[in-house]
Parts: C-alpha cells; structure tokens; sequence
C-alpha cells in the first residue's frame, strides 16, 4: 500500500493575466489562483494509484500567500491529508529554496514510497522544482512522464521525450515528474467537497521546519527575477501573394525557408 | 441577524467544481448545438452536472440528496445559467429538476423517493412539475382534472399542457407532479379540494402529446399529456388530501428563486460577452465603448444584475432560514423569522426582476453588436428566446408575480381574482 506524496503549487491562473500595454507588465492582481495544471495531472495519478492499490496520498504545498482552499481542492478530487507550509518570506523564492523548504516538509511528514509533481508550473515553468527535491531527499527521479505502474518495490514510467518514448524504472522510493498527457484530472462532486471539509489539514510554520527566514525568499534565492515582460507583439506583416494558390503556397513555403522557420 | 458576503470555502469549491466542468462540457459551441438540434436534451449533460451531485443539491443526504443549502444552490444555478445562457440546462436540471425534485421529495413518500427521485438525483430518470391545464396555469379555479377514490387507488382524469420535460420523462422513465381536483371547487376559494400526486409517465391511461415547437430553450421539450382513468396507488398522493394547492405554492417558490439565479449568470454571461466586443469594435474611429448611449447601458446593466444577484441571494437565504425552523413537513413547526408569505414576495420580486433583466440585457447587447447580435455566431440571440419564456409564463408569468408583490404590500383584500 503505497503512501504517495504530491507536490502542489498554487500557481496564478495564468489565462486571466491582463498585461499593460504600455510597459508590458503582467497585472495578476486579479487572477484567481488555483492548483498549477501539471500538479493536478500529480495529484489525479497519486488518487488513482491508490484507488488501485489503496495506500494514502498526502497533498503538501509551499505559499508565501493563503492556499488553504486550494488545498481544500486537493483533499476534494482525494487526498487524504493536507500539509500547507506557509510564509510570507517566501515570496520570490527560487526553485533552489523552494526545493529545500519541500525537502524540509517530506523528511517531517516521514516515511513514503512516491512523490509526484507536475513537470513544471504554470506560472514559473521552471521544471526544476521536482528533480532538485529529489536530489536533496536521495532518491531517483525520472521525469516527463506520460504512463506510470508500481510493481513491487519499483516503479515502471514511461518518458515522453521530444522525439522519442523511453522507459525507465526505478526502485522506491522514487519522484516522478508527469505531463498534461498522463490523465484527465478529475473535478471533485460536492460530497467530495463536502467530505473534504473533515479531513486532516497541517499548516507549519517555517520555525516548525527548523528553516531560518533569511535562508528564503529573495534574500535566500540565487536567482532573482528582475523582470517579466509580455513578448512584443509586433508583426512583420509580410503579404504572401501569387496568381493562384500553387503560386500562393510556393511563395509562402520560401518566405518560410528564408526566414528559417522551414528546410527544403 | 448577521449579513455576511463571504462565501464560504465550501461554495468557493462547489462553484469552481460547477465551472470546471462546464468549461469543458458546456462550451458555447455544444450550447450552440443543443440549440441549433433541440430536444431531447443530451442525457450526458445531465448525467455529469448529477455525478456532481449539484442536481437536487439541497435534497437531504438521507434521502439521496447532498443536503446543502438554496443560498449554494443558488450559486450552482447562476453557473449554469453562465454557460448554458439559452436556460434550456438551467430550466431543466435547476427549476424542475431540483425546485420540484426537493419539493416533490419532502411530500412524497418512500416508494415515490426509492422508484423516482433517488434515481432523478443519479440523472437517471426525469422528475417534473405538471400544472398548467388547457385552462390556464396561474388560475387555479380554471384546473379542471379530478381524482376520484376507489379502494386503495385513485382515478384519475384530466389533461396538463406546456409542461417541460415531456419527451425527456418519457425517453428516460420518471413522471410528474401533478395537481388534481379531489373535491368539487368550492366558491370564493377554488384552491381547496386540490390534492396532489406523483404521476409515472409510463401510468396505463397517460397519453403523451406532441411536443409543441418553442421559440426557445430549444434543448428541453414542451408538451402535455392526457390522463385517461389512470389509476395511481395512494401511496403517490403527495402530502395530505386537499392540501396540493399550498404544497404546490412552495415548489413555485423553490423553483422561482433557481430561474432568478440562473438569470444572474445569464446577464453575467452577456456582459462577459459585450465588453470586448464593444472595446474592440470600431464605428467611426472610436470603439463603440467610447459612446455614452453603449457605456451608459452597459453601467446601469451591470448595476441591476449586481442588484439582482444580492436580491436572490438574500432570497435563497431568508428561504434556508425558513426551511431550518420549519423543519421537515413531518414535524412541521411555525417558521419564526419569516413567515412564508414573507419568502414568496421575494421570491416573486426575484423571478419578475431576473427574466425580465435577462431578456433586456440580452435586447440590448444584439442592439450594441448589430447585425453581429442577430446572428448566432455569439450566445445572445439564444439567450434572448431562451429566457422570455420564463417572461411569458414558465413558473408563473411576470404579471402574476406582480400581483404576489402587491398582495403583500396591500393585503388579500386587493388581490384582482377575488
């Protein structure tokens, strides 16, 4: 009976992220925020697992901001228990200490057999998160994955790589990152919802975790984001044109070639 | 008495839940479809929103239901009322399905619960509300179907028409709620002597009509039938003889406050729809938002929903207060802080105020888009056949909740059909 530990990110809605046309900063003051897609698919794999071999699927999420309904949401499409790590100096914080602080979590949280994350957040999209957890807790990782068994002590997934599939096990336990591909996450009905709301929830502290506040956030971080801009939305506003769409197509698969968009 | 905004983080996730999964089942192009197709309504669309549990939500959990409250139940409607703006979905699955399902549940009992409603609820069978007669549909002393007693069983005879649902019932199985005469119409009070039952479609001596051809909410059907010498158990009487008159008045209600929820996501629906729409598109160099004649309407449009949202929402609550100090009809005990009469005016003010709000907000808009509105490359035009139904008539017309409003304010001594 495996126990399966889901990372979940609350994550800005990013299809609601208004930009300002005049500097080309992201407004997401007033995006909703919800589970990081990705995380979901985690969190759909972890619930299945255990509807198939029982165990327990354990939600665990790092904020800066107040993500307890979204960790309600969690416990709704199944998990058993919520833990929410929370602090408002962790805004900012790279995946380095993001890493560290999800460690801290798993080691008090204690024994467990699987971690799942999403192979990258939506809004940061480092895809950095889940393998250096793995490295700071010791164990394989085995990432982009689309398929996922568990045989014995092993776990067997199937890699989706650019131009290829590819097959790796490896022995628990072992964190697995996974891809929009894996599953259709469930939308939880209102009994889950209602059931949810008596499940075990663990908020901690950062002094719970034994981590200094100046060791997070910016301060902590060996990366710091300076700025983010909207890409430029400029066209080039080529014509293609031709006397007929053989013609057409011809120029418009050369002006393709030239701009190195294609090959011959 | 506390007012308190807040949602909850129960109804928070309920209506993300609804959302989620009207965003990938009920997009504008499957609405369009539905439309565009007719009835009968599409058996998956009604076997999803029931996996959720949000059909009938305010059933108790001991009868098969989720047991929440009209205040969530409200906000369930007014997310399928966004998504489904034509109010074919919310007509069918929040007014009949759950105002009359929750009704019909709290009179009926456990045969009618376990055959018909426990199944409804898993979006199995069809439950619905059969009033209207050939007659007339808010004039009680018009209905003309009798029941008469035989041994342990009912005879019943009469006809019922524009009654939603029918071909549905009759695809999936389920029946109707209907209203009969049980004793004759006695003067000066034409709603004694009226009893109701739970009719099974399938009854031998029910013949179901033709459905009629609607300008609107075209997924759901609109027929009537036939009762020729059905003979129905007692056990599907609802509640006690000569009591359907009142019992019916309360799934009006319940009904009513889901059609005003459902309009406040419509207009929601249509604003969402106009302001880029009216950001982007240009006449004479300037965006049509520019112009005070399309600004101006669009603030006052907005103003009213948000009126009409508070409106409802105090509704649906003042509604649960009523319900929980009442408690279940078994052990019926007087209702302190509002009196039913108290509820139905505002039931009746919300059910007058939201289709009437939708059709102009839906008027406007194909008025703001032009040409564009008129077509049925945007939501609007459906939304405005859609919701004059419930204008014209469907769980009692405009006038009629008018007249409830003024019976409060003035007393019966005013009411016009006495």
């Amino acid at each position: 009976m495996p126990r399966i530990i889901v990372c979940l990110k609350q994550a800005v809605d990013v299809n609601h992220i208004k930009v300002d046309p005049t500097t080309r900063r992201l407004i997401t003051a007033d995006a909703p925020k919800k589970i990081s897609d990705f995380d979901k698919n985690a969190l759909e794999e972890a619930v299945r697992i255990k509807e198939k071999l029982q165990g327990e699927v354990v939600a665990l999420t790092v904020s800066a901001e107040d993500a307890k309904t979204t960790l309600r949401e969690a416990l709704a499409m199944g998990a058993d228990k919520a833990y929410l790590v929370t602090d408002p100096s962790f805004q900012d914080s790279d995946a380095l200490i993001t890493s560290h602080i999800l460690a801290q979590a798993v080691k008090k949280i204690g024994s467990f057999d699987l971690i799942l994350c999403g192979e990258a957040t939506i809004d940061s999209y480092s895809a950095q998160v889940g393998p250096r957890l793995a490295e700071r807790l010791g164990i394989p990782v085995i990432t982009y994955v689309r398929k996922l068994s568990l045989e014995g002590n092993h776990v067997i997934a199937e890699r989706s790589l650019e131009d290829r599939f590819e097959v790796a096990k490896a022995r628990m336990p072992a964190l697995i990152t996974v891809i929009k591909e894996i599953n259709e996450p469930r939308i939880p009905s209102l009994p889950d919802i209602l059931k949810a709301s008596k499940k075990e929830f663990v908020t901690w502290s950062l002094d719970e975790l034994g981590v200094s506040k100046e060791k997070v956030g910016i301060t902590g971080s060996s990366v710091q984001i300076l700025e983010v801009l909207a890409p430029k939305g400029e066209r080039k506003q080529i014509k293609i044109e031709g006397e007929n769409p053989h013609e057409i197509a011809e120029n418009l698969a050369k002006a393709l070639i030239q701009k190195g968009f294609a090959r011959r | 008495m506390v007012f308190d905004f807040t949602e909850t983080e129960t109804q928070r996730l309920v209506v993300k839940s609804v959302k989620d999964w009207c965003e990938r089942n009920l997009t504008f192009e499957r609405v369009r479809e539905m439309d565009d197709k007719g009835h009968p309504f599409p058996k998956e669309i009604v076997e999803g929103l029931c996996g959720l549990r949000v059909v009938m939500g305010t059933v108790p959990a001991e009868h098969g239901g989720s047991g929440i409250d009209w205040l969530t139940q409200g906000m369930i409607a007014e997310v399928i009322g966004y998504y489904d703006p034509t109010i074919a979905t919310a007509a069918g699955l929040m007014a009949v399905e759950t105002g009359w399902g929750f009704t019909l549940d709290r009179y009926c009992n456990e045969t009618v619960r376990e055959k018909y409603i426990k199944p409804a609820i898993r979006g199995e069978k069809f439950v619905g509300i059969a009033t209207t007669e050939p007659g007339g549909g808010s004039d009680v002393a018009a209905f003309k179907s009798t029941a008469k007693k035989d041994g342990n069983e009912w005879i019943i005879n009469g006809e019922k028409t524009f009654i939603s649902g029918t071909e549905e019932c009759k695809k999936w199985g389920g029946g109707y709620w209907i209203n009969v005469r049980t004793g004759p119409i006695q003067p000066g009070a034409p709603h004694r002597n009226m009893t109701s039952f739970f009719l099974p479609i399938d009854a031998e001596g029910v013949e179901v009509q033709e459905p009629y051809r609607d300008a609107g909410r075209m997924a759901i059907s609109t027929g009537g039938f036939k009762m020729k010498d059905v003979r129905l158990p007692d056990e599907y009487k609802l509640g006690e003889e000569g009591k359907g008159f009142y019992y019916t008045m309360e799934g009006f209600d319940n009904a009513r406050m889901m059609i005003a929820a459902s309009c406040v996501g419509i207009i929601q629906r249509i604003i969402d729809e106009a302001v880029p729409y009216i950001t982007e598109r240009k006449t004479f160099g300037r965006p049509l938002a520019k112009y005070e004649a399309i600004q101006f309407e669009l603030a006052e449009l907005y103003r009213e929903m948000e009126a009409l949202k508070l409106m409802t929402r105090k509704t649906t609550w003042m509604q649960d207060i009523r319900y929980k100090e009442e408690g279940m009809p078994q052990k019926i005990s007087k209702a302190k802080t509002f009196k039913p009469t108290d509820v139905a005016g505002w039931i009746s003010m919300i059910k007058w105020k939201g289709p009437s709000l939708a059709l102009e907000a839906a008027r406007k808009a194909m008025i703001w888009f032009g040409a564009a509105g008129y077509t049925k490359e945007y939501i609007l035009e459906s939304a405005w056949r859609g919701v004059m139904s419930y204008v014209v008539g469907a769980e009692g017309g405009l006038n009629i909740q008018k007249i409830v409003v003024a019976r409060e304010l003035l007393g019966r001594d005013y009411v016009p059909y006495k």
